[in-house]
Order: structure tokens, then C-alpha cells, then sequence
């Protein structure tokens, strides 16, 4: 298990100089604890302690990079088996294979369809991230020119597939672009690796099972250490297993070998079901996952799930900050304002049916705070709510002029009112009031 | 003094200073400054202006004979003033707890060591709202509201200053020669009069932590105008110079000190958790249910506020005391406390503070603001309706008792300790001297470790505040904890809201960490 907090601030100086940016020593030890810090941002830190927490806070999976520029994919540096634990910090690169028995228009016309793997969900760009060219035709010349005309073209970063000679042939031409090279083996790993350092290029170690990768890993390692691990892809289940096993023994045991980003290929040759084994990696810890199917419709699901895996659980919980409407609405029900935390939420959606009145609730974004812990940070005032109230266009579903808000913030009523030209009602100040007050608000709205 | 040694945070000397002559021709300052170097051991002597100013003809008055009053802490001293002869003047000093709600001087006499008299009272700022964020919402948002609130509060320390005067005739304004306050961090900038706006908006930061040593006269303080006014220094916007005074008080802070706990139970919620050389702290904003702000028949603890009560299990009628014996009117913190665990073990509520509905008394009924529970008819009160205690209540005490819990657990796992680390826990804070502390743990507001654990430490702010001026060694120990105090931001990850959430049943949703709670 990684250091806890306590463990790294007995080794500081403990001067709490703030010099590191940190408010105290303790602060900065629970920063490093959480890998948001590191040892060399304190200035007085003892060369004793440097070789101490060096080795003790060095991340269990180490950081490894492809690709350059725009196209750089940062893989590893993952300290969790379960994202609630913290996060997931780098989503997976998903490869797509294009085989070098392509040439000429077909090859264009599929690094055109590759590119244009770009799709945008909830305002954010996502994308494939790699090009996988594979050295199907097993011929060194054809391998170095498919090379050579995909890293022209296409825009994500390249992994080479290939035996030793055919990346022999290839890799000089692009190693500017810092391909991953695909793969050092049993057999061939000297000259791979030897290649892979030469160039400065990150490699794949390709072993069969656990046992074996971890060996020939420990062999690689003692001479280069941009690696990513292939356990050898059999079957979907087994390599499920293996990289299960090797993230835990990473983290848990801080076992080195399995210290490095795993790659894995899907084996299912139905474009579906090659998904649906891909989110299975996707989930499992793999940094990348390299596959045939190209269809958009297909990759947006898998997209849309790693984008999700990914997200940083540790938000406040809230409820999508929108309207929401509470039995059947109609233009005479009430409109009651509240915010976008979860408890709050549903504390008033809970008596608003209660109130077995239909009304609509609207949930304003204050980042999942509470009502007074909202308006005690400016969140939860006149001008949010305006505005907010204004951009959902509520007030177009309806044929009156009032918003309820709380009773907690009856304070900000005036104001409110001026602001957003509405009639400010202020309501009970507990949810568990709202059904009375509807009652005697909107009598003839009962259902 | 809790182990401080007496060494006051303002002292005079009487000096006689080598007479200047043609042959020792050095300049008065520095004819002075030698001979208070020597004496006080004191490298970094500093004389200010004004006193630099007379300096000569106070020299002069009584043939280099004077008296100087001044301040030292760790190798610095600060000359306060300098006056001709070696009279001898009495030496007193104020110490400030600054609350939000209540103010508290004490008057200390400084070569005695001995607390002279005490006063307190409300604090004038409440008319700009009861709780800090109004405070900083009025001083932000009206006309010359910084003004105003600062005025408020200096004219309810002048007036706790001149109720003590008017004690003590002997003892005169310009006696008071040193003033210490301690309160939480929107008291300590409203009291210096610094803008306050971006405590309460984030990311949550105060503009000093650390405050100026400022004369009496600059803020209009009616004692002596060259007194010079400490403030306690804070954490962070809701951890304070309260919270770090507390700290000294009950030396959590010094070394080899085992694992404590210090929780004040009051609406702002503070607590700090650590053990010698390492300290954390946070605010668990519990609200102030348990003062009875927020609670339909919830009262401050005073005459005719019920403090205790038993439920019959079989019937569902209730006794109960109140203070003084007085008719009730209201329900005050304890009571609350006793009730919630009253009605959870008599099953009127279930663990989430339900209200069962169906039970066979009239004393369960439906009120305007949903299920209610009676808890004194009208004709044994002395109000005109009856006592009750609501579901929303109920819910709003749940909540701050949730928030407390959830604050002390998560503190532990930001550390890595589990509850029963604890060795001590000091419940400070005026409400604890009401609480009891069984109840407390029955409904969950504190953890389940053994009661002797448990202790009382009232007000620790106001007894931090006297402690750092009757010794310099508190005081430096006081700035040091400041800087030492790790805070941590709740609403920082899931981890408080988790524990939060988790902490909303009676006494949790996790039982195993209430294995002597029968409910």
C-alpha cells in the first residue's frame, strides 16, 4: 500500500514555510499522498527523506508516453483498482488497425474514414487516439511504406505491428513521431528493445500469461523502461484475468515488473461483439486498447463508456441542474426554485408530489451545495437564479409570473424580483412544509 | 496556565540608563537600546517613532531614570512606551473572546498573573444578522456596512470594558496597557476592520491569517491608546483564532501529547484532531440546531427551557425538567439531545427520524409542517399553544448532528485512524457545559469510545486569550500552532458528503461503529 499522509510528513522538515505552496507540512504530505504533489516542490527537504519517499511514493504504475504534439497519449500513473478509491486519471487510447496489405486509395480512403473517428458528446471532443499498422503483408519494403503514408496523414499517434525486421525497416523513417513499436517477444526482444532505445520510442512487451511477461518484463526492464505490457491476448477472459491480477500486484504489492501500462487487442472478429470486449478492457485497466472496427455508430458507445469510467468521482453529488417536472404539469403549476444538490433535490421533489399538486422544480447548478450552504457562498443568489431561471425558459411553459423559493433565503426575495422581473413567492422554509403551502396556494390545482 | 511558565506579553522595567557625558557621547536611542538588549536579552529591539520623538527630554526628566513598558516574544521586543522616573504603575490587561452571538473580556492582572474580573454580553453586530455569512453580506453589500460592523464590535468591547471599570475605581483606563482577543476569522476581520468578502466565496480565503499588532487608539478601544492589541491568528475562513486558542488551551499541540480530539459543538462546528507534531482541523458548518435556532420550540438554555425528559414506552407520556424549575417554553440544546434519543427509543420515530404516524396517543398528530409529536400541553407550559417537536425538526437535528459525526470521521480517515485512536476528546464551546454526553453518543453526535474519555473545557477561546498574555511562551506557542494546523476543505471530494450521508440515521447507518448504543 502507498504511504498514507502521516507516514510522508514524519520525514519533512515540518518548518511549515508554505514555501511549497502547501499551507503546511501536513497539507503537502497528504498532496503527496494523493500524487498531487511531489518531494521536489519542498526546498528543505533532507537527502535522507528525498531517498526514502523517492522509492516509497514512486507511483506503481509508471507514466509512459506516445506520439507528440496534439497526438501525445499519456499512458499509466493509475493508483486505484476502483475509481471510487479516487479516479482514474488517463482514459484509454483506442487503436484502430489498419493493415499494410492496403495501398493507394484504399489506404487513403481509410485513414480519411480513421480520421474522421471525432465525435463530440456533452461539449467535449472525443476521440480514437492511435493508429495501429500491421504488418500483415509480413513483407519489410510494403510495411515501411504503409509506415511511412499512414504517418503522413493520419492525425492520432502510430503504433508499429511488427516483427523485428519489419520495425527495423520502419521505424527510423517515423521516429519523430515517437510511434509505440509493437512488440519485443521471447525471441526478438534484444534487438527490439535495442531499436526502441535508439530511437527513443516506447515499446511493447509481449510475453504469454502472467508468469512469462513478468520474466521476460524484468529482462527488458533492467535496459529500458518505456514499456507497455501485452500478456499475449488468447481469449477475452483470460486476459481479463491477467490484467486484473497484474494491476493489483502492482499496486497491493508494488510488484515492479507489472509496473508499466497494459495494452490489450481484442480478439472477436464481429465488429459488435469486438465492442463489447473492448469495454470490458476499457473497464479493467487496460491503457490501450487496439481494435478493427471503424464504424462511428460502433465507437461512440464505447467512447461514451470511457469517457464515463474516466470521470472523477469525487464531485459533490448532484442532480443534473435543470427543470423537472412533477406529475402531470400544466400552465398553472407552480414553479419552485431550489438547487442542483442531490439530498435538496430530492427532499422537495419528494414533498411536491407529497403535495399531490403537479408543479415543476427547478434545480439551479450550485455544484451540488445545499440551499444555505449555497447562498452562504454567493451561489444560491439573486443573480444565478435569474439567470439560470432565464436560460431554462420555464417561464415560457407557463401562464403566470411566480417562482417559490425557500424560505431559508427569503432574504434574497427583493433583489430576485428585480433582477428577473417575477413574482418572488417565498415558500416554507422546510421541504416538509410545501404541502400545506400548496394547499392553501393552489387549491384548485388538487389532483 | 496549563503549564506556560508566567511571563506576561507586556512587562516594565525600570531602567537607569548610563547619564551622557563627553565621553560617552552616544545618541539616546541607542543609549536605551543597550541597556534594554542586556537586559531582556533581547536582539531585535524595536523603538517606534513616536516614542523616538520625546525621547530625549524623557531621558532628561528624572536624570536617566525610566520606566519602559514593553512586549517581547521569541528575541524580538517592542517598545511600548517610555515614561521618566521609576514610578510604579499598575499593569493590566484585557483578554477578548470575540463570538459570534456572546463577547467575553476578562481583566487580568498582569504581574499577579490573576484574572481580575470578567464581564460579558451580546455582541452588538447581531443586528446585522445572527451568523457570520449575514455579517459579511452586510458588510459587503451596504453602504459603509465595513464601517458599521466594525464599530459594532468595538463599541461592545469598550462597553464590557467600562462595566468591569466601573468595578474597580482603582484601577484607571490608562492601566489597561495590552489587549488579546481571540475569535473566529470574520470576528478577527471585522474587528480590524479588513474586508471580509472573500471568506465566504471560492475558493474560501481570508485575507490575512496572520494579523498586526495595532495600537488601541487606531481602533478606537477606550484604554490606554499606546496599548497595543493582539489578535489571536487563524487557520483558514472558518477555523479561527478561537479554534487556535482552544488548541493551546488544551495542549493537543505539545509533543509526545496522545491522539485528542477538540469539537466545538456550536454553528460553525470546528474541530481539530492530532497529537503533538501533527494537527488537523476543519469546520463542519453543523448549523445552530443545537443552540435551538431552527428548531420550532428551540431555545437558548435558560429559565424554562427543558433540559431533560423521559418518554414512557407504554403510554407515550412525557416528564421532564427544565432549568430553574421554570414553566416550560421551549426545548434547549440538551433537551433536543435527550428528546431525539427519547423518541428513538420509545419508537415515536424510527432510525431516520420518521415519525410513526399510527401510534395509540394524542400526543402524535398531524401539524401544519407535517407529523408532530406534543411534548407539553398548553396548560402545563407557559406559552399559549402547545410544545411540540416536528418531523422537520427532527430532520434539522439530524442533519447538525450528522455534520458533527461526519466531520470527526472524516478527519480520522484523512489521517488514517479509526475512532477508538482517540484518547481524549474536549467538548469546548458554551453548549457543552449543557450536554450530556451519553445521549450525545446514543443518537450519534459523538462517537462510541468510553465516557471517561470525554471531557468539558468550556470556553477555551477565552481561556487561550488569557493564557497568551500572562505568558509569552503561550503566545509563541499560539502563532506556531496557527501555522501547524492542517486544514481541511470538506466540500473539497465526496469523502464528507459520503460520511454525511451516512451519519443521517439514529446514531448511523453503519451500527459496528455504535457497539454500546441500544436503540
Amino acid at each position: 500500500m502507498a504511504l498514507t499522509g502521516l507516514d510522508i510528513f514524519k520525514q519533512l522538515p515540518k518548518t511549515n514555510c508554505k514555501d511549497c505552496g502547501s499551507p503546511t507540512c501536513l497539507a503537502f504530505a497528504m498532496a503527496m499522498a494523493n500524487g498531487k504533489a511531489s518531494l521536489d516542490m519542498c526546498p528543505h527537504a533532507t537527502e535522507a527523506a528525498k531517498e526514502t519517499l523517492g522509492a516509497a511514493t514512486a507511483p506503481p504504475v509508471r507514466t509512459v508516453k506516445v506520439g507528440v504534439g496534439e497526438q501525445e497519449i499519456v499512458m499509466g500513473d493509475e493508483t486505484v483498482l476502483f475509481r471510487h478509491d479516487k479516479t482514474f486519471y488517463h482514459p484509454t487510447a483506442l487503436a484502430i488497425q489498419i493493415s499494410d496489405t492496403l495501398s493507394g486509395a484504399e489506404l487513403d480512403a481509410k485513414i480519411a474514414k480513421v480520421n474522421a473517428l471525432v465525435m463530440d458528446r456533452v461539449g467535449q471532443k472525443i476521440a480514437i487516439d492511435m493508429v495501429a499498422i500491421t504488418n500483415c503483408s509480413g513483407n519489410a519494403a510494403t510495411f515501411k511504406a504503409a509506415v511511412e503514408a499512414v504517418a503522413a496523414k493520419a492525425n492520432f499517434a502510430l503504433m508499429l505491428v511488427a516483427d523485428a525486421a519489419g520495425l527495423e525497416a520502419a521505424v527510423p523513417a517515423v521516429a519523430a513521431k515517437k510511434p509505440l513499436l509493437h512488440a519485443a517477444t521471447a525471441e526478438n526482444w534484444e534487438k527490439v528493445v535495442e531499436l526502441a532505445k535508439a530511437n527513443n520510442c516506447p515499446v511493447v512487451v509481449k510475453g504469454n500469461g502472467l508468469d512469462d511477461t513478468a520474466a521476460l518484463v524484468e529482462k527488458v526492464a533492467a535496459q529500458y523502461k518505456e514499456l507497455v505490457i501485452d500478456f499475449g491476448n488468447q481469449s477475452q477472459a483470460k486476459t481479463l484475468a491477467e490484467m486484473v491480477n497484474a494491476r493489483r500486484l502492482a499496486i497491493k504489492k508494488k510488484f515492479r515488473p507489472f509496473g508499466y501500462p497494459m495494452l490489450a487487442c481484442t480478439q472477436a472478429t464481429c465488429a459488435r461483439e469486438e465492442i463489447v470486449e473492448a469495454t470490458t478492457y476499457v473497464a479493467k485497466y487496460a491503457s490501450i486498447v487496439c481494435m478493427k472496427a471503424d464504424e462511428q455508430a460502433l465507437l461512440l458507445p464505447l467512447m461514451a463508456w470511457r469517457m464515463n469510467i474516466y470521470t472523477d468521482p469525487q464531485k459533490p453529488m448532484a442532480v443534473d441542474a435543470k427543470v423537472y417536472e412533477i406529475g402531470d404539469v400544466t400552465p398553472d403549476s407552480p414553479v419552485y426554485i431550489c438547487t442542483n444538490f442531490a439530498l435538496t433535490y430530492f427532499a422537495v421533489e419528494g414533498e411536491v408530489v407529497g403535495s399531490k399538486i403537479p408543479g415543476y422544480i427547478v434545480a439551479v447548478d450550485t455544484d451540488g451545495a445545499s440551499v444555505l450552504t449555497a447562498w452562504a457562498a454567493g451561489k444560491f443568489v439573486a443573480e444565478p437564479i435569474a439567470e439560470f431561471v432565464e436560460k431554462m425558459g420555464i417561464m415560457s411553459k407557463v401562464n403566470h409570473k411566480n417562482i417559490v423559493i425557500p424560505g431559508y433565503v427569503a432574504i434574497i426575495s427583493g433583489k430576485l424580483k428585480e433582477k428577473s422581473g417575477l413574482d418572488v413567492i417565498v415558500g416554507p422554509q422546510e421541504a416538509a412544509g410545501i404541502p400545506a403551502f400548496a394547499k392553501a396556494n393552489y387549491p384548485h390545482l388538487m389532483k | 496556565l496549563n503549564g506556560y511558565p508566567l511571563h506576561p506579553l507586556c512587562r516594565s522595567i525600570r531602567l537607569t540608563l548610563p547619564a551622557a557625558s563627553l565621553q560617552d557621547n552616544r545618541d539616546d536611542l541607542n543609549r536605551l537600546t543597550m541597556v534594554l538588549r542586556k537586559e531582556t536579552k533581547c536582539t531585535d529591539i524595536n523603538v517606534p517613532l513616536a516614542i523616538i520623538r520625546d525621547l530625549g527630554e524623557i531621558l532628561r526628566a528624572d536624570n536617566f531614570k525610566v520606566t519602559v513598558l514593553l512586549s517581547e516574544v521569541g528575541g524580538k521586543a517592542e517598545v511600548i512606551a517610555v515614561e521618566p522616573g521609576h514610578s510604579h504603575r499598575p499593569l493590566y490587561g484585557i483578554a477578548v473572546d470575540i463570538g459570534t452571538t456572546t463577547v467575553a473580556a476578562y481583566l487580568l492582572d498582569l504581574e499577579k498573573g490573576r484574572v481580575v474580573d470578567t464581564a460579558g454580553t451580546h455582541n452588538r453586530q447581531a443586528r446585522f444578522g445572527d451568523d457570520v455569512i449575514s455579517r459579511i453580506v452586510y458588510a459587503v453589500d451596504e453602504t459603509d456596512g465595513l464601517k458599521t460592523i466594525h464599530q459594532a464590535i468595538i463599541d461592545t468591547v469598550n462597553n464590557l470594558v467600562s462595566d468591569i471599570l466601573v468595578k474597580h475605581r482603582a484601577i484607571r483606563e490608562n492601566d489597561i496597557r495590552v489587549i488579546m482577543t481571540a475569535g473566529n476569522t470574520t470576528m478577527a476581520h471585522l474587528f480590524l476592520g479588513i474586508n471580509p468578502k472573500f471568506i465566504r466565496l471560492e475558493p474560501y480565503i481570508p485575507t490575512a491569517n496572520f494579523f498586526p499588532v495595532v495600537k488601541a487608539q487606531e481602533l478606537g478601544l477606550r484604554v490606554n491608546p499606546d496599548a497595543p492589541v493582539f489578535s489571536y491568528p487563524s487557520v483558514a475562513s472558518y477555523v479561527g483564532g478561537d479554534i487556535v486558542s482552544g488548541t493551546l488551551f488544551t495542549n493537543m499541540g505539545k509533543e509526545d501529547a496522545p491522539i485528542s480530539l477538540l469539537i466545538d459543538i456550536g454553528t460553525n462546528g470546528e474541530m481539530v484532531l492530532g497529537a503533538g507534531d501533527w494537527l488537523v482541523t476543519c469546520s463542519c458548518s453543523a448549523g445552530p440546531a443545537f443552540e435551538g435556532s431552527g428548531i420550532t420550540f428551540g431555545m437558548r438554555a435558560m429559565y424554562g427551557a427543558i433540559e431533560r425528559m423521559e418518554i414512557d414506552p407504554q403510554t407515550y407520556e412525557v416528564s421532564y425538567t427544565t432549568i430553574n424549575n421554570g414553566r416550560a417554553i421551549g426545548i434547549c440544546g440538551s433537551g433536543l439531545i435527550d428528546c431525539l434519543a427519547k423518541l428513538r427509543r420509545t419508537g415515536i420515530i424510527d432510525r431516520a427520524g420518521k415519525f410513526q404516524t399510527s401510534l395509540p396517543t394524542d400526543r402524535m398528530r398531524i401539524g401544519e409542517a407535517g407529523p408532530e409529536f406534543v411534548l407539553v400541553w398548553q396548560d402545563d407550559s407557559d406559552l399559549d399553544r402547545d410544545i411540540i417537536i416536528s418531523e422537520a425538526d427532527v430532520k434539522n437535528l439530524l442533519r447538525a448532528k450528522g455534520a458533527v459525526f461526519a466531520g470527526i470521521r472524516t478527519m480520522l480517515n484523512v489521517v488514517g485512524f479509526e475512532l477508538d485512536s482517540i484518547e481524549n476528546v474536549y467538548v469546548a464551546g458554551g453548549f457543552g457545559n449543557y450536554l450530556n454526553i451519553p445521549d450525545a453518543i446514543a443518537i450519534g453526535l459523538l462517537p462510541d469510545i468510553p465516557v471517561q474519555k470525554y471531557k468539558y473545557v468550556g470556553n477555551t477561546s477565552a481561556k487561550g486569550a488569557c493564557m497568551a498574555l500572562l505568558s509569552q511562551e503561550a503566545w509563541a506557542e499560539a502563532n506556531n500552532l496557527a501555522s501547524k494546523l492542517t486544514y481541511i476543505e470538506l466540500s473539497v471530494g465526496n469523502l464528507f458528503m459520503d460520511e454525511f450521508v451516512s451519519s443521517l440515521f439514529i446514531p448511523h447507518t453503519d451500527l459496528t461503529l455504535f457497539p454500546n448504543v441500544d436503540l
